[in-house]
């Protein structure tokens, strides 16, 4: 349901029709953020041209084994939106729970690399409980100092995630227009902010010689989103070489990469 | 005297064993709070401090009006204190041991050279008891007795040679402070004034073309207790604005938090470290500057989560997996590193995140050194539909002793890319040649690819 609905169902009168006008201004505000575009074309079609940037978008792991790839997938736009946007040069920020010293799951730069995610423009802040992790989010979106924000929490029910917590990212994100994904490792209902809501699984992908694993295959379902769009599900596959998601189709053989902006960047790394 | 002795006479002694790092840590304490006289102090154990107070006498009228200070601060603090002022650290040190003021050096006794014993006694039983006896004899005589050690402690006791003071801390190059006459109570005061002294010491920046990078406070309470603040800002600044959110970004992070107690009654901040800054003509439209929205984010993040826990990734030159985490404080991070890009074309050959350490698991394969049929994770067994591998990893024989030779290299390790019948991708390796380097090698997960 859309919120400015809420507020006007309420109360009726003078005061009501003035925060509709404030709370449809926002909504101006999100479309003019601009949007990410994953780069397949159906799919970009069905979300009614991408994603809203100045927004906050949940991603979940259907099962905590597919958390590398729900990760994977916040990377992966947070790296589009960045190469789209005028704010390039700007960082993307990683923020997560501290995990013990006796066994750490990290982030691996050179797999960044191999994904085409400049690991130069990612900060790795971890934080020591879910509310730091909040906090810092909150203030990264805040700054405007990031093109986007990536908070990975895990767990079913992080002590501090909770309506009103996302919905102050999500205002932020409105204001700055600084993309914030939400990642949980596990799926779960607890009613969030979000602009729309993510189920993300790995998938087998296309075999290349001898039989050895592929690129990365997503099996991607959109289970929420604010403008009622519903049913939307894919398997992309990701092309580094033109940093794009493409719809996966094994029968086919190989997709022709359409860039939708990959010059751009490769324009950029000549220059660096 | 023995214990034993002592009880004798005294029935109702209370004993208590010599605790030294008490002793020492004491002294720390009181270093620190003495810093309130003179930024150049040193602790001279076991039980003096070495205070250079040259230029710093003006502040309190004259020297014996700042010992008269030091003297009732220690008296408040229940402490009693033997002092000396002298023109050298060694001459103060064996005045004050003597309990003799400036300029009675010659009436130290011999012991005041601090040689061993026998050099003592042998000094006296040639009739020479004091410094004095010994000031005006000639030098060359004495160092072919006794060594050239007792001339030169002679000639630091009596002023013709100095000893450089080796001070606790370095001293910042700006320094602004603020006493007051009546303790100051309240936390918000003390921040306000902090706030102020800053704008000043941005001045002085200013005039040198710098801005700060470490920045030191600290705020003195009239019992003797110094709390310390200290700040690291990812770019130089002067500005104060954002100044005071990372000073209360510092505050709200305290482990214990201020407590001003009977109030602060000096309130100092220095600049450890600055760097060059030029002035920066902002848009005419008053837009923000990213690359500085960056640097004051990364510094709030650092000051909050800690220094080390905000990090950004450098290469490794190194092909071992596990060196490729390396990531250093993002406050340290100054230019982009070049980073190897794949091959066109290729899947990823790396994966997105790594264990660290590996981590164990069983393995079923058709021969024992081809890649994995199937293995047992964390009580889930996966089965492998794909496998790319061997890529064949060997340790660093060279850091090895004797690692040239055969079988002391250290195990090789076998990395299989496999991806299971879920269609999940792992980076799974065998630790050890099958039957050269061991017999039933271990096998080992190591990473989760995409």
């Amino acid at each position: 349901m859309n919120i400015s609905d809420s507020i006007h169902r309420k109360n009726k009168g003078k005061a009501a029709s003035l925060s509709l006008s404030s709370a449809s201004c926002l909504d101006e505000n999100i479309k003019k953020g601009g949007a990410i575009l994953l780069g397949a074309q159906r799919f970009d079609h069905a979300l009614r041209q991408g994603l809203p940037k100045a927004a906050l978008h949940e991603v979940q792991a259907a099962l905590k084994a597919d958390t590398p790839c729900a990760s994977a997938f916040c990377l992966l736009l947070a790296e589009r939106c960045r190469l789209s946007g005028q704010k390039g040069s700007n960082p993307i920020l990683w923020v997560d729970e501290k995990q013990s010293q006796r066994c750490r799951n990290l982030l691996y730069p050179p797999g960044l690399v191999e994904l085409g995610i400049d690991p130069n423009r990612i900060i790795y802040a971890q934080a020591a409980t879910v509310i730091a992790a909040l906090k810092t989010a909150a203030d990264a979106v805040r700054s405007n100092a990031v093109v986007s924000v990536i908070l990975a929490l895990s767990g079913k029910n992080p002590r501090g995630l909770d309506l009103t917590a996302t919905r102050r990212l999500s205002l932020f994100a409105r204001e700055s227009g600084v993309t914030v994904f939400l990642l949980r490792d596990q799926l779960s209902s607890l009613s969030t902010a979000a602009y729309s809501r993510w189920q993300i699984s790995s998938a087998p992908s296309r075999p290349l010689e001898a039989n050895a694993p592929g690129h990365p295959v997503f099996d991607v379902k959109l289970l929420r989103h604010r403008r009622g769009i519903e049913g939307l599900s894919s398997r992309l596959e990701w092309n580094r070489d033109s940093r794009i998601f493409e719809e996966y189709a094994p029968d086919i053989g190989a997709v022709p990469a359409v860039s939708v902006f990959g010059t751009d960047y490769q324009e950029q790394r000549r220059r660096a | 005297m023995p214990l034993a002795d002592a009880r004798a006479r005294v029935p109702e002694l209370l004993i208590f064993d010599h605790d030294g790092d008490a002793d020492t840590r004491l002294l720390a304490k009181l270093a620190e709070a003495c810093e309130r006289y003179t930024p150049m102090i040193a602790l001279h154990l076991p039980q003096s401090l070495v205070l250079d107070i040259s230029g710093c006498v003006h502040l309190f009228g004259d020297e014996h009006m700042l010992v008269q200070d030091i003297e009732d601060r220690f008296d408040g603090a229940g402490l009693s204190v033997q002092w000396a002022l002298a023109g050298t650290v060694d001459a103060a040190l064996a005045l004050a041991r003597f309990g003799l003021k400036e300029g009675a050096q010659a009436q130290l006794p011999v012991a005041a050279l601090d040689m061993n014993d026998k050099t003592h006694r042998s000094l006296e039983r040639a009739g020479l008891y004091h410094i004095g006896d010994l000031a005006d004899r000639p030098r060359a005589p004495l160092a072919a007795r006794f060594g050239a050690e007792l001339v030169l402690k002679l000639e630091r006791l009596l002023g013709q040679e100095d000893r450089p003071v080796n001070p606790k801390r370095k001293s910042a190059a700006i320094i602004t402070e603020r006493r007051f006459a009546e303790p100051m109570g309240h936390i918000d005061s003390a921040l306000l004034c902090l706030h102020e002294l800053f704008i000043e010491a941005a001045q002085m920046l200013e005039d040198r073309k710098q801005g700060a990078r470490k920045i030191r406070m600290q705020l003195f309470r009239c019992d003797g207790h110094v709390a310390k603040l200290a700040i690291e800002t990812g770019a130089p600044t002067r500005d104060d604005k954002l100044f005071r959110r990372l000073l209360n970004e510092r505050i709200d992070t305290l482990n214990d938090p201020l407590d001003p107690g009977f109030g602060y009654d000096l309130v100092r901040l220095s600049i450890a470290a600055a760097e060059s800054l030029d002035a920066v003509q902002t848009d005419i439209d008053g837009g923000r500057d990213a690359a500085s929205d960056e640097a004051a984010l990364l510094s709030q993040l650092s000051i909050r989560l800690g220094r080390q826990d905000v990090q950004r990734f450098q290469p490794a030159n190194s092909y071992i997996p596990e060196h490729g985490l390396h990531a250093r404080a993002a406050l340290d991070y100054k230019d982009a590193f070049i980073w190897d890009q794949p091959e066109s074309g290729a899947p990823p050959t790396r994966p997105l995140f790594l264990f660290d350490p590996p981590q164990h698991i069983k393995v079923m394969a058709e021969v024992p050194d081809g890649p994995p049929r199937r293995f047992i994770w964390k009580r889930v067994t996966h089965d492998v539909t794909r496998a790319e591998g061997p890529e064949r990893i060997a340790s660093t024989w060279w850091r090895k002793r004797q690692g040239h030779l055969p079988g002391k290299a250290g195990l090789t390790r076998d990395y299989y890319r496999v991806e299971d019948s879920e269609g999940r991708r792992y980076w799974l390796f065998r630790y050890g040649l099958y039957g050269t380097e061991k017999a039933q090698p271990d096998w080992y997960i190591h990473g989760s690819f995409v």
